[in-house]
């Protein structure tokens, strides 16, 4: 069985853009202030799934800023190119910062050891020592992803309502076309990275056994309420 | 609030962590100039506005959009609580032109906002750069629709980000819609500048003729939305974790 490639050049419908919208750009990207932007510092490349479906396996392109030396976030992408699509987001923290956490949060959270550990996830143009250093600290880590946009089954626009995401946890779950595929177009080897991170280690703690859609799944719906607070709603009978 | 000040005031660290180490300064530096990052290079708005919790709108925020156009009918936004380079990543939003909001079915528009009032009442600004730059780009957003889902509800104090995404609305002219005085006044002391003069100035822009009734949901309806997670039998092809 194989994973879904994404089509590369998939269409997000509209117009191109205006000159005019063009150029006004260039002038607000000239003067206005980028901020928290200008924090983004490394590009890390790594694969979701759905946190009801395994099946459903996605590229992730993370654009991470670190807060503090245990917190990062990432605005991920579905491609490291200008027209990438804003997929979703994901937040980083450290072992410590997990088990602050309330237990109900936990579910929402991934481990990241594996990842890192089978060499699948990899920050592209860095070299290997380098990058090693970082990934050392992000093995021991904890992750929440959520997607917006669900690319993989073909939406040309973000639909629906967000989906939690995992990460790969184990051997045999990541479909090994989507892996070679990845593997040929950054010239990289999970296999042989696998080896030189053999020695790198996960959370002190081991990983949490309500981390990872709490050993199970998770899956998020949406529920139709009364507008709070009630009294301001305009209301038909009076 | 000291809460929402986090590591720009005295208030508690939000979110907590230590400090960073120079080591991690070093690495970060050695990826910046090796990496290219070229999805975030495209971004070339910074809009400051506000926003409101859809499960509860007496919850108002002030949000900073990084925004990059994909076309001429579609932009991404990256959503943060504040213009420093501290500021927490606290969602993303959406906006497609009303062209391609009417090819959108019924109960996707639903979780869509508008964005006319929030351009006419001069909510909707993009910091430092003038009024006359922007004019155009003004025009064409009072015809958009949004869609905005919040993972980081750093205004009620949360150190790390807690909970399902929450669906969030635009300002509207009927009363649970207003912005609060006090959030405005705040805004207009920053930036040294008056929401107020703006709304005036952008008197002459054009009205949308149309805006959908299915956008902006509660108003229409009285009815919000509100993001659960269930516990499910993943979909497997290998066992899991």
């Amino acid at each position: 069985m194989e994973g879904k490639h994404v089509p590369t050049h998939p269409e997000v419908p509209g117009e191109p853009t205006k000159t005019g919208t063009a150029i006004l750009e260039t002038a607000t990207a000239t003067i206005q202030g980028f901020g928290p932007i200008n924090k983004i510092h490394q590009h890390l490349c790594a694969f979701h799934f759905y946190g009801h479906d395994m099946t459903r396996q996605v590229e992730a392109h993370h654009f991470c800023g670190h807060q503090n030396e245990e917190f990062r976030q990432c605005l991920i992408y579905d491609r490291p190119d200008a027209d990438g699509r804003l997929i979703g987001l994901e937040y980083i923290v450290s072992e410590e910062l997990f088990l602050t956490l309330p237990d109900d949060e936990k579910k929402f959270w991934h481990s990241h050891e594996f990842e890192v550990k089978s060499g699948v996830l990899f920050m592209p143009g860095v070299p290997g020592p380098i990058q090693r250093q970082d990934l050392e600290k992000v093995a021991k880590t904890y992750g929440k992803v959520i997607h917006f946009w669900q690319v993989d089954r073909g939406d040309t626009l973000p639909l629906g309502i967000p989906q939690v995401m995992m990460a790969l946890t184990r051997d045999g779950q990541l479909y090994d076309n989507l892996a070679q595929d990845m593997e040929k177009r950054y010239g990289v080897s999970f296999s042989e990275e696998r080896e030189k991170r053999a020695n790198m280690e996960g959370p002190a703690h081991g990983i949490h056994p309500l981390a990872n859609a709490g050993s199970k799944g998770i899956q998020t719906v949406l529920r139709e309420v009364d507008c709070k607070p009630v009294e301001s709603v305009p209301r038909v009978f009076v | 609030m000291a809460a929402t000040t986090g590591t720009h005031g005295q208030g508690e660290q939000i979110p907590p962590g230590k400090p960073m180490s120079t080591e991690q300064h070093m690495l970060d530096k050695g990826a910046q100039m090796l990496q290219s990052l070229t999805p975030v290079k495209q971004m070339n708005q910074h809009v400051c506005t506000f926003a409101l919790y859809n499960h509860d709108m007496n919850r108002q925020i002030e949000t900073h959009h990084y925004v990059t156009r994909l076309n001429q009918d579609f932009l991404q936004c990256a959503v943060y609580d504040s213009d420093h380079s501290t500021a927490r990543l606290i969602g993303v939003e959406y906006i497609v032109s009303d062209r391609i909001f009417e090819t959108l079915p019924e109960e996707e528009q639903k979780l869509w906002h508008s964005h006319a009032y929030e351009i006419k009442s001069g909510l909707w600004v993009n910091p430092r750069a003038p009024e006359m730059v922007v004019k155009r780009e003004l025009e064409n957003i009072a015809k958009t629709y949004g869609k905005f889902w919040c993972t980081w509800q750093t205004d009620r104090g949360d150190k790390l980000p807690i909970g399902a995404p929450a669906l969030m609305m635009s300002p509207q002219a009927v009363n649970l819609g207003m912005i609060k005085p006090e959030l405005i006044q705040k805004r207009d002391d920053k930036y040294n500048m008056s929401t107020d003069a703006m709304k005036k100035s952008r008197l002459e822009i054009a009205e949308p003729e149309w805006l959908n009734p299915q956008a902006d949901y509660w108003k229409q309806h009285g009815k919000c939305f509100v993001v659960d997670v269930e516990d499910v039998e993943m979909k497997k092809r290998a066992p899991f974790p």
